[in-house]
């Protein structure tokens, strides 16, 4: 036992004297999710890509908030009050707790749809603040004119989102302002749990021609129910959301969370490599980043055809239940 | 350790409250879940329109206790339980906060910001544009906001744990002066007998609209004031809170010992800070045990009923 409790002194010791020298970076998250934690891992591989050694030149400090705003704003007073040399803050909540407590250090924000609707930074770009990020804001006005391409006929889009989550709402909200000049008509179908968003489907869906879904956390975590009821009411789904058209969307038009990390490393190591947050810019997810997903046995299924020459866009597609990378 | 202090005394604040429905008029009341977004949402919307921050935190207190006063009016007009009224109150008042926020997330703005575009105003073009015809471009526009002034500074030099403390030490005695008053003792009593207030002549309704509006009261007034202290109003802020709140006062009761009435409000205060004290030890060490952040909710759960079976052992006597 003696023995034992030693070599945990001694392990205790080395570790810390390792530890000397390296930089912390405390990496706050609202909840466990998988585009979340890709996220996290891209993040992780923009600092391996760029030469650090995670556990002996960058330590990292990962914590959770469990869903629970109360826990994010305590991990924000923990990070503030420790020796954290960079925050890094993924999603709106665990932002804006950062920020609000955190002056003194460089804050950067990761898949935050409107960092200054939030309140984290005055205006996109740059700013002279502590503060800067990534924002995983979509081509919404895009989005609509690519449903209005693929289908001619349509005219009421509906929207499928959870009316409790910010981003979601910013999406919605832009969607109605691009709609009337592409002459569609946004309808909203709303859930804030599974059961709801099926439901929404099940007695909204058969009143629209096509079915919306932005980066909502609420549909992403339900899309399998999501896409069943779909198909049931022959509708088809297009999502803002690589992994969300994954489980049941006909096409899909956004980016990787794991890409977001990434973007979202590049600039903790600039970070690191001695430049300001105020030098930075904060930006959204460029467009090269962009990757257009289509499903085309769910195409034959729906019975609809995508002009060919946006299948030939198409970066990722599905064809006799196998997932093609072009 | 200050941080610690201030959010232990944030839920302090809650903590009597759910102590005052749980322990002094002894009414299971689940509203705090919603009443705390309401204290939080409206304190928002207030300040970013311009008021004031201690009118605009008053008024928040206010509108949580206008929800305990309708969980009490349901229950006490239909027959209902409180727990099922509560229920009721508390999911109807998720769509109240997000209609008085217009949002699902209200930031209280330090500073001014600018206005809110779309992407592609922002980018300017997409890769499928050439296939699409024509540009993104539509007017989107969200205005900006003018900073707010709130007393927090969010320094851990003891400025924000002075002002929480004297806030809970100021409701603290208040609510202690209160309870020793005539009505007081009589809403105590409605606690602990409710067919010996009725032999006085007083309608034990009144006692139960009282007690869950003060109670309701004091968890607006904790969301109001932790939505300025953490910078931000959350739809999702209050999930939960009743079961930490419940955590709390049973903690200050294990601490304390005892359940007599000249230390009961010291329970919820001292439980709160402990629990805020382990919830932060098991954040910082928990892993070192293979705990996982997920786990801190049946940690919390499991807390509660082994602390209310230990009881249970040790005396006949249990009323939770």
């Amino acid at each position: 036992m003696l023995r034992k409790s030693l070599a945990a002194v001694v392990a205790l010791l080395l570790v810390s004297v390792l530890s000397f020298g390296a930089v912390r970076i405390g990496i706050t998250q609202i909840v466990d999710h998988p585009a979340l934690n890709a996220v996290f891992d891209g993040i992780v591989k923009a600092l391996e890509d760029a030469g650090f050694k995670i556990g002996t030149d960058v330590l990292i400090d990962r914590q959770n908030a469990q869903g629970s705003v109360q826990n994010a704003a305590a991990i924000a007073r923990k990070f503030a009050s420790e020796k954290v040399d960079i925050v890094v803050a993924i999603t709106t909540p665990s932002a804006q707790a950062c920020v609000q407590v955190i002056t003194d250090r460089p804050v950067v924000f990761s898949a935050v749809t409107d960092p200054v609707g939030a309140g984290l930074i005055k205006q996109m770009g740059r700013n002279d603040s502590n503060v800067v990020g990534v924002s995983d804001m979509v081509p919404v006005s895009t989005h609509l004119r690519l449903i209005k391409t693929v289908f001619p006929n349509a005219k009421r889009v509906g929207v499928l989102y959870n009316p409790g989550e910010a981003n979601s709402v910013t999406l919605t909200n832009m969607a109605k302002a691009a709609a009337p000049s592409l002459g569609l008509t946004i309808v909203d179908m709303t859930g804030t749990n599974a059961s709801e968003m099926v439901a929404a489907v099940n007695s909204v869906g058969p009143d629209v021609d096509v079915i919306y879904i932005g980066t909502d956390n609420t549909a992403a975590a339900s899309m399998q129910a999501i896409g069943a009821a779909a198909l049931r009411l022959k509708k088809p789904i297009v999502a803002a959301d690589i992994d969300i058209a994954r489980q049941g969307g006909l096409i899909g038009f956004g980016f990787d969370y794991f890409q977001v990390g990434v973007e979202t490393g590049k600039l903790v190591v600039e970070i690191l490599k001695g430049k300001k947050p105020s030098e930075l810019e904060s930006h959204l997810i460029g467009p090269e980043s962009l990757l257009l997903f289509i499903n085309l046995d769910l195409m034959k299924e729906l019975n609809v055809s995508i002009p060919q020459e946006i299948i030939n866009r198409a970066n990722i597609v599905v064809e006799n239940g196998q997932e093609v990378k072009r | 350790m200050i941080a610690i202090l201030e959010q232990g005394l944030l839920l302090a604040l809650a903590a009597m409250g759910v102590y005052i429905s749980f322990r002094v008029v002894d009414l299971p009341d689940l509203t705090p879940d919603g009443s705390y977004i309401v204290g939080a949402a409206v304190v928002a919307a207030l300040l970013r329109s311009g008021h004031g921050w201690v009118s605009s935190v008053f008024l928040a207190a206010l509108a949580a206790s206008a929800a305990g006063f309708i969980t009490a009016l349901i229950s006490t007009r239909f027959k209902i339980h409180t727990l099922l009224a509560s229920i009721m109150v508390m999911t109807g008042l998720y769509s109240v906060a997000i209609r008085i926020m217009n949002s699902p997330n209200l930031p209280i703005p330090r500073f001014s910001t600018e206005k809110v575009l779309s992407y592609e105003q922002i980018v300017g073009k997409t890769p499928l544009d050439d296939i699409l015809g024509g540009s993104g471009s539509f007017q989107y526009e969200k205005e900006g906001v003018r900073a707010a002034i709130v007393p927090f500074n969010n320094r851990a030099d003891g400025h924000d744990l002075f002002i929480i403390a004297m806030f809970v030490v100021v409701i603290g005695f208040l609510l202690w002066l209160f309870l020793r008053t005539e009505l007081g003792t009589m809403l105590r009593g409605y606690g602990r007998n409710r067919f010996a207030v009725k032999v006085l002549g007083v309608n034990p309704n009144f006692f139960a609209l009282m007690g869950l509006t003060v109670a309701n009261f004091l968890v607006g007034l904790s969301g109001a004031l932790f939505s300025m202290y953490s910078g931000f109003a959350d739809v999702n802020m209050g999930a939960g809170m009743v079961v930490v709140c419940l955590a709390s006062v049973i903690l200050g009761e294990i601490i304390f010992g005892s359940r007599e009435f000249a230390y009961g409000l010291l329970f919820p205060v001292v439980g709160a800070v402990v629990y805020q004290i382990l919830l932060s030890l098991a954040m910082k060490y928990g892993y070192r045990i293979g705990f996982r952040p997920s786990d801190m909710k049946l940690l919390t759960a499991m807390f509660v009923v082994s602390v209310i079976a230990a009881r249970r052992f040790k005396k006949s006597e249990v009323t939770v």
